[in-house]
């Protein structure tokens, strides 16, 4: 393995000094600027002299503050720690605590609430804000130190359902590799602008972030899409020519909001990962935008972000399909002797390339059942078709036991979701004398009445 | 509105409802489901229909919004004399 660039360097290689990097509540921030913001908190960070390598947690909506304190932290060679913002005190702290964070970069719109979280019986956690960002320091960056292989650059929190979190160790070379394919598949360019819905701590947010940094784009920020009407007069404004959701945001767009009615010329591109989308949503997100190409993809936080992608032209003749591996990427799907499986039949998606972690922050016992000698285990059941292309049927562990019957809670909601008046639908299985688990829909209906 | 926010969004803790002039989103107190929920309820509550291009941070981002929002949706329509 040879060294890697820092990932603050490659992120920042390819844009002109005076082209548009970040838009944040309609202010411009040009890739100088940027450079400057992060430099100033590397600063400020240089100054608390940290050991190589310490956590350092970002806390905060989606700002310039946000990307230069990411960037500030990667240069030095530690390693960012981003925080949801939808947890509480407690569950920073926590998290914080588990990989040891020496300082944090905060966020004053809501730095009032998590201040708790910070503070420590042993000793407090370093807090920088954005005041930081104010002219009148020196920017410190420091020329190009390449980044050993294996170094981390991020610790990123999965999302997932268990009761401990994991920290998924992201390295210097994961985020390179992912970035490099991400860009090549979707063909994406230096004049392409982003509408970003996501936020940066989530791992698909992030590839964003990475993607359109490393092309010189530039990323227009919009907080989320619960004002779906304010996010799309923001695209329209800033002629975004990509936009990139989740299942309910597209489910909110099409169902909730004046998008297909719209004209948005400037859109070239659709990029929707982070579950599956029903296909009937699918085709009402083609009629309504026929000129985009829409891209669907499959990825998880412990693949950096993106791991299977389906070309557009292949849309209509494989629906609900997530493709195949990307480029650098290799997917199979594997039986319980480890075996690839046939055609039709069902098995579990293992992955392997140089995007995919080397695993979850201190915790061995995590990794071994995730991180196998067949690549990182999905938890995705899965068939392919006889080109190789995968269709996932659900979660290993999402699948209900009903009356004997082994069902997909992903089948009943994309049922569900066949009906106009429903905005989104999530299944689950109660505990049930009889049935052992009883199916159980919850629904958002539309708001107009119908 | 107050008691929604508390019973609906913050399980009953009203000592956490945001002031008037307080984002709602950047409080962390609605996303895009709750969005939602909080339409349906002005239009059950308040009988109006919030239409979609009238579900911006104008109308629903903070308390007093909403009622500001909401009394001019309840504003009576003005007047017309109709001559037989």
């Amino acid at each position: 393995m040879r060294n890697s660039p820092n990932t603050s360097d490659y992120l920042l290689a390819n844009a002109a000094h005076d082209g548009v990097a970040l838009v944040e509540a309609g202010v411009s921030y040009t890739y100088g600027q940027l450079r400057s913001a992060a430099g100033r908190l590397a600063a400020w960070l240089a100054e608390l002299d940290l050991p190589p390598g310490s956590r350092v947690g970002l806390l905060g909506p989606n700002s310039l503050f946000w990307v230069a304190a990411y960037l500030a932290v990667m240069k030095l060679g530690h390693v960012a720690v981003p925080f949801s913002g939808k947890l509480t005190p407690d569950d920073v702290r926590r998290n914080a605590g588990l990989v040891t964070c020496a300082a944090v970069f905060a966020d004053r719109r809501v730095l009032p609430r998590f201040a708790v979280a910070f503070e420590d019986d042993i000793g407090d956690i370093a807090v920088l804000t954005d005041e930081a960002l104010r002219p009148g320091r020196e920017p410190y960056w420091p020329g190009a130190i390449p980044a050993a292989p294996g170094a981390d650059a991020v610790l990123m929190f999965t999302s997932g359902t268990t009761s401990r979190p994991k920290a998924v160790r992201v390295t210097h070379g994961n985020i390179q590799a992912n970035t490099d394919s991400i860009i090549t598949f979707l063909g994406l360019r230096g004049d392409d602008r982003v509408l970003v819905i996501l936020p940066f701590f989530y791992c698909y947010g992030a590839s964003l972030l990475h993607t359109h940094l490393r092309c010189g784009g530039r990323v227009v920020l919009c907080d989320s899409l619960v004002f779906p009407e304010a996010a799309l007069d923001l695209l329209e404004r800033e002629e975004c020519t990509v936009l990139a959701g989740v299942p309910s945001s597209f489910q909110l767009l099409l169902r909730a909001s004046t998008f297909a009615q719209r004209a948005l010329p400037s859109l070239r591109l659709i990029q929707q990962a982070g579950g599956k989308l029903p296909p009937v949503l699918i085709a009402e997100l083609v009629a309504a935008k026929p000129a985009a190409k829409l891209f669907v993809m499959y990825g998880q936080t412990e693949a950096t972000a993106r791991l299977s992608y389906l070309p557009p032209d292949k849309l209509s003749a494989k629906p609900g399909s997530i493709g195949n591996g990307i480029p650098g990427v290799r997917l199979r799907v594997l039986n319980g002797r480890g075996e690839q499986v046939a055609p039709g039949e069902r098995g579990e998606i293992y992955a392997t390339g140089a995007n995919i972690s080397p695993g979850y922050y201190e915790d061995p016992q995590g990794c071994a059942a995730k991180f196998t000698r067949h690549g990182l285990r999905t938890g995705d059941l899965a068939t392919v078709d006889d080109d190789g292309d995968i269709f996932i049927l659900d979660r290993r562990d999402d699948f209900i036991k009903s009356w004997g019957h082994r069902i997909s809670s992903h089948e009943v909601e994309a049922a569900a979701l066949r009906m106009e008046q429903l905005v989104c639908a999530a299944v689950i299985g109660v505990p049930d004398d009889e049935a052992g688990e009883a199916v159980t829909l919850f629904a958002t209906a539309r708001q107009a009445p119908w | 509105m107050t008691e929604f926010i508390a019973a609906n969004y913050l399980f009953g803790d009203t000592a956490s409802v945001p002031r008037e002039d307080e984002s709602l989103v950047e409080r962390g107190i609605i996303d895009s489901t709750g969005i939602l929920e909080l339409i349906q309820f002005i239009e059950s509550r308040f009988e109006v229909e919030v239409s979609e291009s009238e579900t911006v941070p104008e109308n629903l981002g903070s308390i007093s919004n909403l009622a500001k929002f909401i009394m001019s949706k309840q504003k009576p329509a003005p007047a017309t004399t109709k001559w037989p």
